[in-house]
């Protein structure tokens, strides 16, 4: 006797046997062999043999011969490396919290209007996403331009903000907000307007009162999928930061604002070391990996409370 | 009857398409990076070529100039998807030697076109041998030599005589010697207002290494000999040339961070009363002139001499065929970017109009360039003066040296750094970047 139920928002099927049908494999392994060759090809080949090219002194072009551990243990005694990767964490932490609550306050702010200020006031907030890395960076290297810029004439300071050792990280980090702020938005809007209304509407009943108490108790524990999974992919995605820092300060002033993504392009492209960047790509690679089970985990545990 | 005429007229334009296709011009790919003032008279020089025969089509693609150039270059022999033919700088061919990129050319080849070694600034030429023997081929030349281009001087003639710094010859007075110099600076400062000289700084290593390199070189400083580094005059003469520099943006006599268009901006709009700039902006004052929109007298030098000798930066354009071992060039093709090589040597009048030393003796020695205004105001001193980059595969343009100039030395000019640490930390990066 079979019954159906929606548990969840699951609809499982009960008491019914499953089907003793032979599993048509040749239509499984036709249906999936493309993507598999794609992900093969494009996915897997390389990443292997990135890991090979680590264990050689290859240049760019990929001849070169076996070496053992010695790029790892170069890698390790680096000080330009650990350098990149304070940096880069550096980089993290002034950018993915940030990016995420500005994200929640711009959603929260877009689903609080009506009808077309609606629509104008999401369009203004997600306009700088659709432009290309390039003609951000060009607008802001104006901007915040040291002798011509908006920025240092309205509040009349002569600060070279890419250049100056203390401000140029922050001014990439403002830019990139800038820039991906809108997309973050986009996935809280969904998220927030996934809530049920009838909670909002029993919390006023009750007598809830203020702002500030609905979003600590309705909103916030029930958009928290989204935030989460908001915050993990910010992580994952500036760790890989690289166009801005190559095209607003190149690294500089001093090295101070180089990431280990633009370390590993300067390797591979200007000293010719494909064998040593390819050991910091994988170095970045794991770290990634690790960091972002981390925060998974971490993220998840905090979500159960 | 009307179904095989259309057929019968089909089958003839299928049967005419190789035709078409053989009748059709040799396609040659040009890459290269002039996309100053300059280029406006190089892409009229490929323009010129193409409309004069129809045998050769050059397709120029201009590219970022700089290390960008370089990278492009490399990958794409790499992979095997090369260029026909493209412009490079002498100061990168022990790097471009070294990583394969290049491909050799021999005198035999060049006779082929009507072109030999003797013809062109022997200075370049032998250099260039110097470096196929260290890097390369020996008896080969890795690229054909097109100019020499150097730093000089542009002045505004108006803010000059109202600084009482213009002499009775119409030309500057009272920059010789390096203190004559930074005091005239101040007195146009002072007595004008307006900035003294304009150079950039900002994103734009180049011009820093440039100034820094010429007042190294004034006083007598060399940075490699027979293909290793000698850096310990950096302690010595590039700590002066670094602190003379950083005083004057401290001083406000150069600007601190202004870039590259905006240098020439702050001159082209009166300004300024110098700017410090390759000659390949002479095509952007001229034209300006022309039309009328530039608001003083110009004039052009050579960059004076302030320490023991007048050195001056200079680097030299060489047009090169990339080494494709995938592909090697055809015999065919090879011809016609010789071809088109011999006609832009030929016509190196209207590429010194780009403001350059033409490296063709013929034209060089010419007297056509005698005559040609404004370059000849500058060009018979400016050629004297001379002192090409440092021979390494550390140094160069593209070469991981630019980059080091980029952290460590501009930071001098912002004041962030003193020149004697600048030039030491400059000095341990590059000894590491060589090995």
């Amino acid at each position: 006797m079979a019954s159906i139920s929606t548990e969840a928002g699951a609809l499982t099927v009960q008491g019914v046997r499953p089907s003793k049908k032979r599993t048509p494999w040749l239509t499984v392994i036709l249906l999936v062999a493309p993507f598999l060759i794609v992900y093969a090809a494009f996915l897997l080949y390389p990443t292997v043999r990135v890991i090979m090219l680590s264990f050689t002194n290859a240049d760019i072009a990929g001849k070169g011969s076996y070496i053992g551990t010695a790029n790892y243990v170069k890698l390790w005694k680096d000080p330009l490396f650990w350098a990149s990767l304070w940096h880069t964490i550096y980089f993290i932490l002034l950018t993915v919290v940030p990016n995420t609550a500005l994200g929640l306050i711009f959603g929260l702010i877009v689903v609080r209007q009506k009808r077309i200020l609606r629509g104008i006031v999401l369009v203004l907030l997600f306009m700088p996403y659709i432009l290309p890395v390039s003609v951000v960076t060009q607008i802001y290297l104006w901007v915040l331009s040291a002798a011509y810029g908006i920025v240092n004439f309205i509040f009349n300071v002569r600060i070279n903000w890419f250049q100056d050792p203390y401000w140029a990280m922050p001014s990439v980090a403002f830019v990139t907000i800038w820039w991906t702020v809108g997309f973050n938005m986009l996935l809280f809007i969904a998220g927030l307007e996934a809530i049920p209304r009838e909670y909002y509407e029993a919390a006023s009943l009750d007598g809830a009162g203020g702002g500030l108490r609905v979003f600590r108790y309705i909103t916030w524990p029930l958009v928290w999928p989204v935030t989460s999974l908001v915050l993990v992919l910010q992580l994952i995605s500036q760790w890989q930061i690289f166009n801005q820092v190559y095209l607003l300060t190149n690294g500089g002033p001093f090295n101070k604002t180089i990431v280990v993504l633009m370390y590993m392009y300067q390797q591979a492209f200007t000293r010719y070391k494909g064998g040593y960047a390819a050991t910091i790509s994988l170095a970045l690679f794991v770290l990634i990996l690790l960091t972002s089970l981390v925060q998974i985990r971490l993220l998840r545990f905090r979500g159960n409370t | 009857m009307k179904r095989s005429l259309v057929k019968g007229i089909l089958l003839l334009v299928i049967l005419c398409a190789p035709l078409l296709a053989w009748a059709a011009p040799t396609p040659v790919t040009l890459w290269d990076f002039l996309s100053g003032g300059d280029g406006v008279r190089w892409r009229a020089i490929i323009d010129a070529f193409n409309t004069s025969q129809s045998n050769i089509v050059v397709n120029a693609t201009t590219l970022t100039w700089g290390d960008p150039f370089y990278t492009k270059v490399h990958t794409s022999v790499v992979a095997g998807e090369t260029p026909d033919v493209m412009t490079y700088h002498i100061s990168h061919f022990p790097a471009g030697i070294k990583a394969g990129d290049l491909r050799p050319i021999t005198e035999a080849e060049l006779k082929s076109v009507g072109l030999a070694f003797k013809d062109f600034n022997p200075a370049l030429v032998n250099l260039s041998l110097e470096l196929s023997k260290t890097y390369g081929q020996a008896g080969t030349i890795y690229g054909i030599p097109l100019d020499t281009h150097t730093s000089i001087i542009y002045y505004n003639k108006d803010i000059l005589k109202k600084a009482g710094l213009l002499g009775a010859d119409g030309k500057p007075q009272g920059f010789t010697g390096i203190d004559n110099f930074t005091k005239s600076l101040q007195k146009i400062k002072g007595s004008t207002g307006l900035l003294p000289m304009a150079m950039s700084s900002s994103n734009d290593p180049a011009s820093v290494w440039r100034m820094f390199y010429t007042l190294f070189s004034q006083q007598g400083g060399k940075l490699a000999a027979n293909g290793q580094l000698t850096l310990d005059q950096l302690d010595t003469y590039g700590k002066t040339a670094m602190q003379a520099i950083g005083d004057w943006a401290k001083n406000g006599l150069i600007p601190a961070n202004v870039d590259y268009p905006g240098s020439v901006a702050l001159f082209t709009t009166g300004k300024a009363a110098f700017m410090f700039n390759g000659n390949w902006e002479v095509p952007t004052v001229v034209d300006m002139q022309k039309k009328g929109t530039l608001p003083f007298n110009y004039g052009l030098m050579a960059f004076p001499k302030l320490y023991g000798t007048a050195a001056t930066w200079a680097d030299s354009h060489n047009i090169s065929i990339p080494n494709n071992d995938k592909k090697p060039i055809s015999a065919a093709m090879l011809k016609a970017v010789l071809t088109w090589v011999a006609y832009v040597e030929k016509n190196a009048t209207a590429w010194a109009g780009g403001g350059h030393l033409p490296a063709y003796l013929p034209v060089l020695n010419g007297p056509d360039l005698a005559k040609l205004s404004p370059v000849n105001q500058y060009s018979g001193q400016a050629a004297k003066q001379v002192t090409l980059e440092p021979v390494s595969p550390v140094f160069g343009v593209g070469a991981p040296a630019y980059n080091l100039v980029a952290n460590y030395l501009t930071p001098v000019l912002l004041g962030q750094i003193s020149a004697g640490d600048a030039v030491s930390q400059f000095k341990a990066q590059l000894l590491s970047a060589a090995e």
